[in-house]
């Protein structure tokens, strides 16, 4: 696995932000996906997508800003879905038992169907 | 001071000798000459001896008063000595009567403030003796005052009706007792022939070495006067027993069979033992394995109790910087001859010093009895390791970390034929992602599957941003280890500053957690869920994580794959 900088991209598809996490995701960029995540749930988007298919590693500090997020968003009604995993990111939140908090799909399009189906309203 | 002995229950197997003692103590004819010489090689346990009987004659058996004295450098100049042994006895004395050890220990108040306990307790004797010895000091006579010190004990036995039990503990160094500077007064002991010749006062003397004691009770005002005791070695089960004891108390799982074997090579040494067992509590050890067994014998012979005991004991010989190093010099040469040490000519030319700086040094490490040819029967393994750990420090200017790394492979090669790699990081931001790349070629190297390999990358980046946040040092840098074996990965991350120990509780309250504000702690969980095997030590002044990981093979790519 490449660890590069970070950096966080963005996509707006409707009423849904898809966010793709880009390298190493640790204290500092943890906080910048969580500023950037805050932006969008204050412009009103509830729907977030956090696409993994370009991060590296997510060390501890990453995982609990990411439960930060999480919680940003229930507490504003919003949803969260983790889409493209990798196999060490999903085994890293499964042996932390995070998985059951999680609303995981394996890519972007299963979770715009689920936004659609209206089971995340 | 002699209230300051080990609990009883760890003084083990020496029953019977404290039982003679004490025999002795109470009618002063159990022995040849009612003194004792007690003789055993360092650390064997006289000075602990000494203590223990000290204890029970104390608290226990009433009837004959204990003085124990230490002879130290510090105190050699006459005057001083007189003041410091005079105040001792008359302290220890009031506070034996007063069943008060308080009295002993604080030397910090004058004896004239003590006065009014004599009176009280009705020892106008002893205030006469105290007036008695201002006197000596008013007129400022050395002599007299020193002689005046050694006969109180005499004094009090003979006024007071009690037999006085004298405990010398390393008595050699009164030969060195000098008025002005060292060496100018001829036979010093001898200030010790009424004390030692009375039957009102039997006397216990230890001193090292042997050979420098002995030498003194065969001078002609000595000759015959004290019976000669020797204090052995543990045998191999007591000393087991003892090693086993100490580790249960302190929650270490203890290994009969490998510990066993590694008190042999102790040498049954009292003092070994416990000093080995305080450097596994201080590590953290909390299972006995043969690489912990090394590893803290390296330390204890580098840098821990053991080291700094042979270092006082040089100390006591050799006093200045440059006599150390060319001490460590000759006791090198010394532990690698297999016969006689080469004589001070041939010597003062293989070290390149002249002779007459080599005598002096010389002649004090041959009488601080540290000196053991390699053909040695008996031989000392610690003592000798000690003496390397020395010559590394001392000449090489090895720094102690690394001289205890090259104790340790001497006996335990790390990890057998495994390949080493060592890294050090700096404590700055995405270090730990250099550590990790390291991890990414070791899998490769391994052939490991790149999901093994992904998730061993995440437990050492775990372990090193941890280190980066606890450490609190400013040494900003972390020392990696990397063991690697067909079947095994070691990784050992070692970080200088604060120790830091995360709590045992590995239970994951998600729900807690996700409502909590600190979401923080899920460090040593995953590595505890990647590996098979995470240990947190203390050595020195760092914290060590161990992290090993067994590899299954179906975590190893085929060929083929």
């Amino acid at each position: 696995m490449k660890a590069t900088n970070f950096k966080v991209i963005s996509r707006l598809a409707g009423d849904v932000v898809v966010l793709y996490p880009q390298g190493y995701l640790n204290n500092l960029a943890g906080e910048s996906l969580v500023s950037k995540c805050n932006s969008y749930l204050s412009q009103g988007i509830k729907k977030v997508v956090l696409n993994f298919s370009g991060t590296d590693f997510i060390n501890s500090i990453g995982i609990s800003l990411l439960l930060h997020i999480m919680e940003g968003l229930k507490e504003g009604g919003g949803v969260l879905c983790f889409t493209n995993l990798s196999k060490v990111h999903s085994d890293t939140f499964e042996m932390l038992g995070l998985t059951n908090h999680m609303l995981v799909f394996g890519d972007e399009e299963e979770a715009f169907r689920y936004f659609d189906s209206g089971s995340s309203s | 001071m002699p209230f300051n002995a080990i609990p009883s229950k760890d003084f083990v197997n020496r029953e019977a000798d404290i039982d003679y003692l004490k025999q002795l103590a109470a009618s002063g004819k159990g022995a040849v000459a009612g003194n004792i010489l007690l003789e055993a090689a360092r650390g064997m346990g006289k000075t602990e001896l000494l203590k223990q009987l000290y204890r029970i004659l104390f608290w226990e058996d009433r009837g004959v008063v204990p003085f124990y004295y230490s002879f130290r450098r510090s105190a050699l100049k006459a005057n001083h000595f007189a003041k410091d042994y005079f105040n001792r006895f008359i302290r220890q004395y009031l506070a034996y009567v007063k069943r008060d050890p308080s009295l002993a220990e604080n030397m910090s108040a004058p004896l004239a403030r003590l006065v009014p306990v004599m009176y009280s307790l009705k020892l106008k004797w002893m205030i006469d003796l105290v007036d008695d010895f201002q006197e000596h000091l008013w007129n400022d006579d050395p002599q007299a005052q020193a002689v005046g010190a050694i006969s109180a004990p005499l004094t009090a036995a003979a006024r007071g009706g009690n037999t006085v039990l004298i405990m010398f503990d390393d008595f050699h160094m009164a030969n060195q007792l000098y008025e002005t500077s060292p060496g100018d007064v001829s036979g010093p002991i001898s200030l010790f022939d009424d004390s030692i010749n009375t039957s009102l006062c039997p006397h216990i003397m230890t001193g090292s070495p042997e050979g420098l004691l002995e030498s003194i009770f065969t001078d002609k005002s000595f000759r015959g006067k004290a019976e000669r005791m020797f204090i052995g070695p543990l045998p191999e089960d007591v000393a087991h027993s003892l090693f086993s004891s100490l580790c249960e108390r302190l929650g270490i799982r203890d290994n009969r069979e490998l510990s066993l074997k590694f008190m042999n090579f102790l040498g049954g040494n009292p003092l070994y033992i416990m000093n080995m067992v305080n450097s596994l509590r201080k590590m953290q050890k909390k299972e006995i394995t043969e690489r912990d067994l090394w590893e803290c014998y390296s330390f204890e012979v580098s840098q821990g109790e053991t080291f700094f005991y042979w270092s006082s004991v040089l100390g006591e010989f050799v006093g200045t910087a440059g006599g150390r190093r060319m001490a460590a010099e000759i006791l090198i040469q010394y532990t690698r001859s297999d016969a006689d040490m080469p004589e001070a000519g041939m010597l003062s030319r293989v070290l390149g010093v002249r002779e007459s700086s080599l005598m002096p040094v010389l002649d004090a490490v041959s009488i601080s009895g540290m000196m053991q040819p390699a053909s040695s029967e008996s031989k000392d393994y610690v003592l000798n390791d000690f003496i390397h750990s020395l010559h590394m420090r001392e000449v090489e200017g090895v720094k102690r970390e690394r001289a205890r790394e090259l104790i340790q492979s001497k006996y335990f090669p790390a990890g057998g034929a495994a390949s080493c790699f060592e890294m050090i990081i700096p404590m700055i931001a995405d270090a730990e992602l250099v550590a990790s790349k390291a991890v990414e070629q070791i899998g490769r190297n391994m052939n490991l599957s790149s999901e093994v390999t992904e998730q061993i990358q995440l437990a050492i980046i775990e372990s090193c941003i941890n280190a980066m946040e606890h450490s609190g040092s400013y040494d900003k840098r972390i020392f990696l280890k990397f063991s690697v074996q067909r079947e095994r990965l070691e990784i050992i991350i070692e970080s200088p500053g604060k120790f830091f120990k995360p709590g045992t509780d590995e239970t994951l309250d998600i729900e807690k957690q996700l409502s909590s504000d600190n979401k923080r702690g899920w460090g040593f969980k995953l590595m505890r869920r990647i590996m098979d095997d995470v240990r947190i030590e203390r050595l020195a002044d760092r914290t060590r994580v161990i992290l090993t990981k067994n590899i299954k093979p179906d975590e190893v790519l085929n060929e083929s794959d």
